[in-house]
């Protein structure tokens, strides 16, 4: 009996504290959040001789969000992921930003380059249609993902139409030399937190919705930089350029019951030709070149009937990706590659969503050698963003 | 076939796609008009002027599916919008209206 009467004195006091803490609560000029997603799932795949299923241990992205007054705000993502049972932290991003005036936002720092439209604005999990990147995206990608350098961007309305611009100034990549890693002479490295040489890269995005209800965007993207090398390397003239091209429409179909989504880029890479050195088996040197361009494409269609009648369908999503990827002939890494995705998502909230997924991929040349090599994978995931 | 072929036909199949789709479900009439009055001038403006509500439904939902008003509160609201006004590249009006909107509506 004690015991409770002290438990709901405690009880009664307690509310009544947390209470008063909250009505002397105030919004405050400065903002603080702390958003982020993280995802886990299964995966299986098979390549014909070799099978191997795995469960995913979940990533998981916490973003920061601090917005000092209307116009000043940063922004900065971390990365936690298991490699190979070490934890890797990445930072993602992480930059300021102050809107100078009704058009135009400088950002410097490390952020998500606008090198088309996947990596800045779809490639979060929670985001993503698809429980992966399309080919030519993430790890020896071609597109640039970010970078530290400053950027100018912003929009204008042109009465209907409306036109976006982003213009950067980043440290430019490096040429891999081979020297390491010889099965990766020629592969450009993007977003070094140190400058080797004395060229930067350039790059800018033009985004242009040219209708009223911004239901469609077509973008333009470009990046060079005249050096790729070290100072005083031979690779220190060797120099970069590439572009991309997106198309994205979304909208709402009365005639289909929901929504369509569909999305495209293609990105080009053109590196100046250099010279690698081979290291034969017998310790024999040979030099060799090659026309250093790389492209990739994806085109995604997704649909998900919003207007139906069934709360169960409403929230289903069906999605369909082709993609493909061509790396340089004569490279060590020379590559190419097709894949068909196809996905069956369940959104469970704006932000979470858990998706099935199959793909077929058909690989001439890459990593593990010549010939071609088929693989099936059969996906499950589940995003969440908080 | 050449690359570039390949982005070609995907680029005019998608632009076309596109345009038939937009081209046949807007039910908007035409604004060339001319309004004769001084009224049905403010009215011809009045209806060009979308409202937020309208900007969230065909903005929020470009990239991600847009969250609703209750998803946040008023301050939230503040931070998220500046963030997407830079991460989007929103006009400052687009932005602002729908703003506006989330804040009234939560
Ligand atoms: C051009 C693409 C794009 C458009 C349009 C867009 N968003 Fe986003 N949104 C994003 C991306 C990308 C993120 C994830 C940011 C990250 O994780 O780095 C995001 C994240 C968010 C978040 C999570 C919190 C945050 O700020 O990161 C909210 C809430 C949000 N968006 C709301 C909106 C609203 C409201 C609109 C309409 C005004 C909108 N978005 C329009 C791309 C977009």
């Amino acid at each position: 009996m004690k015991k409770l009467l002290v438990f709901t004195t405690l009880l009664v006091l307690g509310s009544s504290i947390y209470g008063q803490t909250y009505n002397t609560f105030e919004p405050s000029k400065t903002q603080f959040m702390l958003r982020g997603y993280g995802h886990t799932g299964f995966e299986y795949m098979d390549s014909g001789d070799e099978t191997e299923s795995t469960f995913l241990g979940s990533a998981f992205a916490p973003i920061f969000l601090y917005k000092h007054s209307d116009r000043l705000m940063f922004e900065a993502e971390l990365e936690f992921v298991l490699e190979s049972n070490e934890l890797e932290i990445g930072l993602e991003y992480a930059d300021v930003m102050y809107v100078l005036n009704k058009n135009m936002t400088v950002r410097a720092g490390k952020f998500l380059l606008p090198f088309g439209t996947f990596m800045e604005r779809l490639h979060p999990a929670w985001i993503n249609r698809l429980p992966n990147a399309p080919l030519g995206y993430g790890h020896d990608g071609i597109a640039p993902s970010s970078g530290i350098g400053v950027e100018l961007r912003g929009a204008f309305d042109l009465g209907g139409p409306k036109l976006n611009y982003s213009v950067y100034s980043t440290n430019g990549p490096r040429i891999k030399d081979g020297s390491e890693e010889p099965e990766e002479a020629g592969i450009l490295q993007f977003a070094n937190y140190e400058d080797t040489n004395l060229a930067k890269a350039y790059g800018g995005r033009i985004g242009l919705l040219p209708f009223s209800d911004s239901s469609t965007e077509i973008g333009f993207s470009a990046y060079s930089t005249s050096g790729t090398g070290e100072e005083d390397s031979e690779f220190e003239d060797i120099g970069a350029f590439l572009y991309a091209l997106d198309f994205s429409l979304v909208k709402q179909i009365p005639g289909l019951s929901g929504i369509v989504d569909v999305k495209a880029q293609y990105n080009s890479s053109n590196v100046d030709t250099a010279t690698f050195i081979e290291m034969h088996e017998d310790g024999d040197e040979e030099e060799y070149s090659f026309d250093n361009q790389s492209n990739s494409f994806y085109a995604q269609l997704s649909y998900r009937p919003t207007m139906a009648n069934s709360d169960f369908v409403k929230k289903l999503e069906f999605v369909g990706r082709y993609s493909d990827f061509n790396a340089p002939e004569g490279a060590e890494w020379e590559e190419k590659s097709t894949q068909y995705a196809f996905g069956l998502n369940y959104w469970l909230s704006w932000r979470s969503v858990v998706k099935l997924s199959y793909q077929t991929t058909e690989t001439e040349g890459g990593h593990d050698g010549d010939g071609i090599t088929n693989t099936d994978g059969l996906f499950l995931h589940w995003a969440i963003g908080f | 076939m050449k690359t570039v072929y390949k982005l070609i036909i995907a680029l005019v199949i998608l632009a076309t796609t596109g345009l038939t789709v937009v081209a046949c479900s807007s039910t908007k009439g035409t604004y060339s008009d001319v309004p004769a009055t001084a009224d049905a001038v403010a009215e011809e403006e009045f209806k060009m002027e979308k409202s937020g509500a309208q900007l969230w439904g065909e903005t929020c939902n470009r990239c991600h599916i847009a969250p609703s008003p209750a998803d946040y509160n008023d301050t939230d609201w503040e931070t998220i919008s500046l963030h997407m006004r830079v991460r989007a590249n929103l006009t400052e009006k687009e932005s602002m209206k729908i703003e506006e909107f989330l804040k009234s509506a939560n």
